[in-house]
């Protein structure tokens, strides 16, 4: 007795199950069509098993023989409504096709259940996936407008006071003027929605609150290659960013503590320095060790607090016209007495540079920091080659060497603070891995690129290109 | 007469330097006093970085004598009086030292 309104309550409410309502309609007509001729009631009848296969497929195979038993009657009645008698074989041929057609159909829809639970199962697993990350997602058209988006979307939307309908590009940009940077915003905002082969990642900081977000658009294109809408992804960083705000005022603090120490073990260092001779061999070597950790730590010292100025983007260049061959020979005679020690040959090969725009001493920084690096990586009998030369409108400049090399899968990480390749720690080769990072840097405030190649066991290459004073201005 | 030269420096070892320093250079080293007022002096050595030596310079009123600076923070931080003549960033060589002195006291 249940059964029945169980199987109502479905057909009602359930606004995806149309199966039920086309098989019951199909089960109706087919039955109104058996009440007219003859012919009428035999294709009718035959007719009723499709319809028997699909209820079956949406309320139960129980349900759907319970219906194929009333059809099947139906039809014997049906066409025995003239007095005369079918023949067992008649009856049971038409059984047979009955059960063939009804079966048949159930089989099909059976498997149409199966396949759309699949697919419900496929959808659910994907919301639930695409849910659970911290990062709020969507999919946009060609024209920008949403296809698909994530929970996370939705609620940081709500959060920094998205508009709710448009198209993403001028729901973003409607939010610029809440934003720390409001024309750098609205400027990015506007070439992403202008360039549709754009990928872009920024960051944004909301006023007052002090929220910042990173987001994150790259091009989607279809089978053909053609573009066919974005994705989006929008995360919150605030406390990543204000983790780095207390690194770098722990390290900066720290540093700066660091310079008294070392002004007196430095000063007075050279203070002794007219007492040598007053003292054993033994006490000169002491002072040597001594002299040399202070330089290494001043040097460590200067790196971190170049390293926090690049980090908060407080480098400040002095810039002028500068040879950029004179830095190179100087930088390369500076280093002359290391490789002397380590029996490095130290080469200079200059071919006619063009000047550039830069400051001197940040340079020469530079190039003192790839020859350094290139000397303490190549063992004795090795080559470090300084060469510094014109490409078209740039000043080129290369460091290479025939040292250890790095390892390919370590090569990307080469200009992250603090890392070290594993063939620089196997050797403890000494270094705090913000050389590179300075030196990039450096070269990026000048308008300029850095390149590096490096093979295991075979050398490195870095090279800086410059672009040529004439360009630069 | 030898010029003198106040001291205004917070930490003690680099204090001491500071004062041999000065009396190699050939000039006479006078420590900053903890209160009250500094004595008469041809220039000032100051960590501007530390908050009781600079406001050691509001004794000297409207006559402030040259200051040259020598702190742990850069120029760029700002520190630097308007009376300051010369900056110099911890450590610095005794040689950078006495050149930013001798300018102000020989010339």
């Amino acid at each position: 007795m249940r059964a029945v309104p169980a199987v109502m309550h479905r057909l009602l409410h359930r606004p995806r199950s149309w199966v039920p309502v086309v098989a019951l309609v199909g089960l109706f007509g087919t039955f109104a069509v058996m009440m007219l001729t003859d012919t009428a009631k035999q294709i009718g009848a035959i007719g009723l098993a499709p319809w028997v296969g699909l209820f079956a497929y949406d309320v139960g195979t129980a349900g759907g023989l319970a219906v194929a038993g009333i059809g099947l009657a139906l039809w014997i009645v049906a066409t025995d409504d003239q007095g005369g008698s079918l023949s067992a074989l008649t009856i049971a041929i038409r059984v047979a096709a009955f059960l063939v057609f009804a079966i048949g159909s159930s089989v099909v829809g059976r498997r149409m259940r199966e396949s759309e639970r699949a697919h419900r199962t496929q959808m659910g697993l994907q919301s639930a996936l695409i849910d659970s990350t911290l990062d709020g997602i969507c999919l946009t058209d060609v024209r920008g407008n949403v296809l698909i988006s994530n929970v996370p979307l939705r609620r940081i939307s709500v959060e920094v006071g998205l508009p709710p309908t448009g198209t993403v590009p001028d729901r973003l940009i409607a939010i610029a003027g809440r934003t720390t940077e409001p024309d750098r915003y609205r400027r990015r905002m506007r070439e992403i929605a202008e360039q549709p082969m754009l990928a872009s990642e920024d960051e944004f900081e909301l006023q007052g609150s002090g929220r910042v977000f990173r987001g994150y658009t790259a091009p989607l294109s279809d089978a053909d290659g053609r573009f066919s809408g974005r994705i989006w992804t929008l995360r919150e960083v605030t406390a990543d960013r204000e983790l780095d705000r207390l690194r770098d005022a722990f390290v900066a603090a720290v540093s700066h503590e660091l310079r008294t120490p070392l002004t007196s073990i430095s000063g007075f260092l050279e203070m002794l320095r007219d007492e040598e001779q007053s003292l054993g061999e033994a006490g000169r070597m002491y002072l040597d060790v001594i002299r040399r950790s202070t330089e290494r730590l001043q040097r460590l010292v200067e790196d971190l607090l170049l390293v926090a100025q690049i980090e908060a983007h407080r480098l400040e260049l002095v810039l002028d016209t500068v040879d950029l061959d004179e830095v190179a020979a100087a930088a390369v005679e500076a280093a002359r007495p290391t490789a002397a020690e380590k029996e490095v040959d130290l080469r200079l090969e200059l071919d006619a540079a063009p000047p550039v725009r830069a400051d001197t001493d940040r340079l020469a920084q530079v190039l003192d920091n790839l020859i350094s690096n290139a000397l303490k990586f190549t063992d004795a009998g090795g080559e470090v080659t300084v060469s510094v030369f014109r490409n078209g409108g740039f000043a080129q400049l290369a460091v290479t060497d025939t040292g250890v090399g790095i390892p390919l899968d370590e090569q990307g990480q080469l200009f992250s603070s603090f890392f070290r390749a594993s063939t620089a720690m196997r050797r403890a080769i000494p270094g705090t891995g913000l050389g590179l990072v300075i030196v990039r840097a450096i070269v990026e405030q000048h308008g300029g690129t850095i390149d590096l190649e490096s093979r295991e066991g075979q050398g490195t290459k870095v090279t800086v290109t410059l672009p040529a004073a004439e360009d630069a201005a | 007469m030898k010029r003198r030269v106040l001291i205004a420096e917070p930490n003690a070892e680099v204090r001491r330097f500071l004062e041999l320093t000065v009396e190699r250079l050939g000039y006479i080293a006078i420590a900053a006093p903890a209160a009250g007022p500094p004595p008469a002096v041809d220039a000032v050595l100051l960590e501007p970085a530390a908050p009781e030596t600079r406001s050691l310079l509001h004794h000297f009123g409207g006559d402030v004598p040259p200051v040259v600076c020598l702190s742990v923070y850069p120029r760029e931080a700002g520190l630097a009086p308007p009376e300051s003549v010369a900056y110099l960033v911890k450590p610095s060589s005794t040689a950078a030292l006495g050149h930013a002195l001798r300018t102000i006291l020989d010339h």
